[in-house]
């Protein structure tokens, strides 16, 4: 069987980002989770909450100060490796265009029951956006109120304090309602697991991006900068 | 006024842990001696530590997590210019509402039997969210202990592993003027009522009692012989909005979308699945 066509998606550097970026957040929601893990002895599983305490507990707070510090450098990794390339994908990203607004009100239940058809994206589809967007506002919402919590306890008052909790957790939820989706639609959606290649080598199958984002990949083709590989020769 | 020992001989029913007990500080009677600072450290084993000269007849700026109790300090100007000391012995309120237990991530502080908040340090993880909860200030976590394991809260107890065995609270054992009560919180409530209307009689026309009411009720009462702003003391203490907020609102409400969100994952899963089999993939792509 020929090698089925693959197109460039990720740089090297917009993966060491994603990995630096998923690793440690993954890692900050885990021992984040424990500080909402209240142990009740009445409870089957909240009654594992008692091995999160005391001293466990004080090890996962320097474990996700530890992490907190990777979550802070990734996107400045990805900046430095790659400027140029760094400031385009975000404003991509951040960018909402008519479209996008019409493939999110069909989107739903197409990933559903793989109906209606979808409105042609670009290399972003809306649902990668809105993605962005809460990582985009997660990152500065937690680096502030994360380092206000982490060295700012005395030196700014008891309610600044309390907003920065509160803000904290109100983006946790957020962010684990998002990165659940993400996940789902990465790892397990049958429609869209394909495209958990581009956060391994960066390529995807050609057939996949047209599907799903038939503009970026005319766009790619017409202006000759599309990466293709393993190409078959009749093709 | 009923003296000391009217109290002395006072013990909690060890069948009834709902009985509420309290302790009353007469702050007319206190003459700040200290002896109750040092009864509390050592009863708890708490060591001293040396500290800035906080140039008053204070012996400490504040509580800390091993200085449980701390006679606060006040030099007032009356109404017709009188210079008075006021004496106000400080540690945690033991609150019926505590900002400190709805901040409390791991359950370490909880509400405990005859009304009193207790703290378990071995569940306690450090993080501090009981300071930024509390409306008096009364409880620290250890900051300068260089061992990460020994960061831990620590607070007045009540002398919950005393009162539980039917004695006194260490401080109330050794107060030479017998100014701290101890006992079932109802009766130091009327005997508080009465020692006020005695105070105003002779004079202080500002005395009031402090603690009946606040966040539910204290558990720890003072008789004061000005306005509770003048010790430093909130009118008004209650728990933060925000940390209710954060503790009732956001967690459960967070934990429940996030359960529904798995539910939905899978549904979609059972559709998406089907759609795609009998298409024999998506827009093109083939099914496995």
């Amino acid at each position: 069987m020929a090698a089925e066509p693959r197109i460039r998606k990720f740089t090297r550097a917009q993966i060491i980002y994603h990995w630096l970026y998923a690793g440690s957040w993954l890692v900050l929601a885990l021992t984040g989770a424990s500080f909402m893990w209240r142990p009740d002895p009445h409870g089957v599983v909240t009654g594992l909450g008692v091995y999160l305490q005391g001293d466990v507990g004080q090890i996962l707070r320097t474990v996700h100060r530890v992490a907190a510090l990777f979550f802070i450098t990734a996107p400045i990794v990805w900046m430095l490796m790659e400027p140029r390339g760094f400031m385009g994908e975000v404003i991509e990203l951040l960018t909402i265009r008519r479209l996008d607004w019409k493939w999110l009100a069909v989107a739903p239940l197409h990933y559903t029951v793989g109906r209606p058809p979808l409105p042609p994206q670009g290399k972003y589809n809306t649902g990668q956006k809105l993605n962005e967007w809460i990582v985009f506002t997660g990152y500065f919402g937690f680096l502030i109120s994360g380092l206000i919590m982490w060295f700012g306890r005395g030196a700014v008052s008891v309610e600044a304090f309390r907003w920065m909790l509160l803000l904290h957790s109100f983006l946790f939820w957020v962010g684990v309602l998002m990165a659940s989706l993400h996940m789902y639609l990465t790892l397990v959606h049958p429609f869209t697991r394909q495209a958990l290649s581009i956060v391994g080598n960066g390529f995807v199958s050609l057939r996949y991006a047209r599907a799903e984002h038939p503009l970026w990949v005319a766009e790619q083709m017409e202006s000759g900068k599309a990466q293709v590989i393993d190409a078959p020769a009749h093709d | 006024m009923g003296k000391a020992a009217t109290w002395e001989t006072w013990k909690p029913d060890p069948g009834k842990s709902s009985q509420h007990v309290a302790m009353l500080v007469d702050t007319a009677d206190c003459i700040g001696c200290k002896a109750c600072e040092v009864a509390c450290k050592q009863w708890n084993e708490n060591e001293a530590r040396i500290l800035q000269e906080p140039g008053t007849y204070q012996s400490h700026p504040n509580l800390d997590a091993k200085t449980w109790t701390v006679i606060k300090f006040t030099e007032y100007k009356t109404q017709d210019g009188q210079t008075t000391w006021l004496m106000q012995k400080h540690n945690c309120m033991h609150c019926t509402e505590a900002g400190c237990v709805t901040a409390c991530p791991t359950d370490a502080l909880q509400y405990g039997n005859y009304g009193v908040v207790t703290l378990n340090q071995a569940s306690c993880i450090g993080c501090g969210y009981c300071e930024q909860g509390c409306p008096f200030d009364a409880v620290h976590v250890d900051k300068s202990a260089f061992n990460q394991r020994a960061q831990k809260a620590g607070k007045c107890t009540l002398c919950y592993d005393r009162i539980s065995g039917g004695m006194q609270p260490a401080c109330v054992k050794t107060c030479p003027t017998d100014c701290i009560k101890y006992g079932d919180r109802n009766q130091l409530i009327a005997w508080g009522k009465e020692r006020v209307k005695e105070l105003q009689a002779r004079g202080h026309a500002n005395a009031n009692l402090y603690g009946e009411t606040q966040v539910g009720g204290l558990h720890e009462l003072y008789v004061l012989l000005e306005k509770p702003a003048v010790y430093g003391l909130p009118e008004a203490p209650r728990v933060s909005p925000r940390l209710k907020l954060w503790r009732y609102g956001i967690q459960p409400v967070g934990k429940y979308l996030f359960g529904a969100a798995v539910v939905g994952y899978v549904l979609n899963w059972l559709a998406a699945r089907r759609a795609f089999n009998k298409n024999h993939g998506h827009d093109g792509e083939a099914a496995d």
